[in-house]
């Protein structure tokens, strides 16, 4: 019995990606769908839990603090609160994702899947980065959409909300793939989400307005981009910010093209994966 | 057969004596487990208790009271509570549910340790890493905030009954979990909405009269208010119905978790 086969003449063969130069669009799509799959198919535990956690938060302030603090900014604590609230779901769940899917694979030993294809260094960057801020951008509307069930959420600035929204998404996912790549076990993983984002997300703004802190804490707060995250997406909300929002603009681009460029090194050399 | 090849072959002692060895054994062995990682287990869990501190302490503002007492002050006996709730549960569900996934369970079913003994092992593994973890918190918030104790009597009571009980349900939620998932569910639906809204940020007070008579029946009320009397002296619930409550809800989950663990449920089928 001979083998069935479709003979096909030289330089005819399937493609395994474009001609050099071209982008391989159907290895970025495969890969990202891959990326976005993985986490819808656990959406209880990806999407629904960070919601549930949010709108706990959401009650312990408001049930402990409620009508005792007066006006932030010219709006009710509570208005002032929610967009922080969102702006933290994003910044956790987007990094969670794309350092969750790198070490899951480096632990696995399947990682190998995801390098042997032909992709380019910005292939998979774009990839995963995106598969993490889909996530993030997921969450945030699920956050948002839950929230507006007990608290006035009312977009002020449509720009602003979606700017900042996708470049704070896309920056944890890149500093997901970072963490992922760097860490070696599962431990370091959670040491940088409990004493580095955790910290970061919970201390730059989201539960109160950063001219509560002493003088030498708020010149911090101008050098750590997860303030201008915070308040731009706020400002989005309630129509004021802490920081000037242009800066907003700049400081979220810049940070975001850093961390692009370093990711696409890391992928490019082989850094911890290829090593 | 030699006296010393009987001795050798003598895995636990005659029948009706308990296995201390094996019971020693297997504590040790899941309090060196979380010991190993301890940056995640016993650190992780203090910076985010301080964390929280330094939020509701910067957000809630200065100088206010709750249930006549500064916010800050009302506020740590219940943070410490909340962490030894989250990590006794932690404990034992992660332990039983990553053996599970690694197979290598049937390494501590195999051993000659009555399901008494199973229980009590891991059931103490986890109460240790709570009652650590709220050391290691309460000594961290001291720095910040320091707090006077009412009664240590209750303190003790209600940190090693909670302790307890936290330990026992992961132990139960551990059996019964057949994926990572299972055990994420119940953290993430059950454990951490309970630990946040029983009274650790707020006086119930603050609840609408229903919520405040569903809180006269939830366990875990009972054990942040009498565990935050120890400290301040003030109680919104009471603490005789606290201590008799705790109890037997101590002495139920106990018992449940033995006769699953002596039944073979999920684990020996």
């Amino acid at each position: 019995m001979s083998e069935q086969r479709t003979l096909t003449r030289p330089g005819t063969e399937p493609k395994t990606r474009p001609r050099l130069g071209l982008k391989n669009w159907l290895g970025l799509k495969t890969l990202y769908l891959r990326e976005v799959r993985r986490f819808s198919k656990v959406y209880i535990q990806t999407v629904l839990a960070p919601v549930v956690t949010t709108l706990i938060f959401l009650a312990i302030f408001v049930l402990a603090i409620g009508k005792l603090r007066g006006e932030i900014n010219g709006v009710p604590f509570i208005q002032f609160l929610a967009p922080g609230l969102v702006m933290m779901a994003i910044i956790q769940n987007a990094f969670a994702n794309a350092s969750s899917s790198l070490m899951s694979a480096k632990m696995q030993g399947n990682i190998v899947d995801t390098l042997m294809p032909p992709l380019t260094a910005n292939e998979l960057v774009l990839a995963y980065a995106s598969g993490g801020a889909t996530r993030g951008v997921a969450v945030g509307i699920a956050v948002a959409l839950a929230m507006s069930l007990f608290v006035s959420l009312v977009p002020q600035n449509f720009l602003l909300i979606l700017f900042h929204g996708v470049a704070a998404s896309y920056m944890m996912a890149m500093l997901g793939i970072i963490g992922g790549v760097w860490a070696e076990k599962n431990e370091q993983m959670a040491a940088i989400t409990s004493f580095v984002v955790t910290p970061l997300s919970f201390l730059s703004g989201t539960f109160y307005s950063i001219d509560r802190l002493p003088d030498y804490l708020q010149t911090i707060a101008y050098f750590n981009p997860f303030f201008y995250a915070i308040d731009g997406l706020r400002a989005g909300f309630i129509g004021r910010s802490d920081g000037p929002v242009f800066l907003g603009f700049v400081v979220m681009l810049a940070v975001n093209l850093v961390l692009w460029i370093v990711c696409r090194r890391l992928f490019a050399s082989g850094y911890k994966l290829k090593a | 057969m030699g006296e010393p090849f009987r001795q050798m072959m003598e895995t636990r002692p005659a029948r009706g004596l308990p296995n201390w060895r094996g019971l020693w054994t297997l504590y040790a062995k899941e309090v060196r487990r979380f010991i190993k990682i301890f940056g995640q287990t016993l650190l992780a869990p203090v910076v985010t208790t301080l964390l929280f501190l330094t939020v509701f302490a910067v957000a809630f503002g200065g100088g206010r009271m709750v249930a006549g007492i500064p916010y800050v002050q009302f506020l740590t006996p219940g943070l410490i509570m909340m962490s030894i709730l989250q990590n006794a549960f932690s404990n034992t569900s992660t332990s039983l549910i990553q053996m599970k996934l690694n197979e290598n369970i049937v390494d501590t079913l195999m051993p000659p340790i009555s399901a008494f003994e199973y229980a009590t092992a891991f059931i103490l593994s986890g109460a240790t890493r709570g009652i650590m973890v709220a050391v290691g918190v309460g000594g961290a918030l001291s720095f910040v905030e320091p707090v006077g104790i009412h009664n240590i009597g209750l303190i003790l009571f209600y940190g090693c009954a909670a302790a307890l009980m936290m330990s026992t349900i992961g132990l139960i939620t551990g059996i019964w979990a057949e994926k990572f998932d299972h055990i994420s569910t119940v953290t993430n639906f059950i454990i951490l909405p309970l630990s946040f809204l029983s009274g650790t940020f707020f006086s119930i007070e603050r609840f609408t009269p229903l919520l405040q008579s569903f809180s006269h029946v939830n366990p875990f009320f009972y054990l942040i208010d009498g565990f935050r009397y120890g400290f301040t002296g003030h109680a919104d619930g009471s603490l005789e119905i606290g201590i008799a409550l705790v109890t037997v809800i101590d002495v139920a989950l106990v018992t449940v978790c033995y006769l699953m663990l002596r039944s073979g449920y999920k684990l020996k089928e």
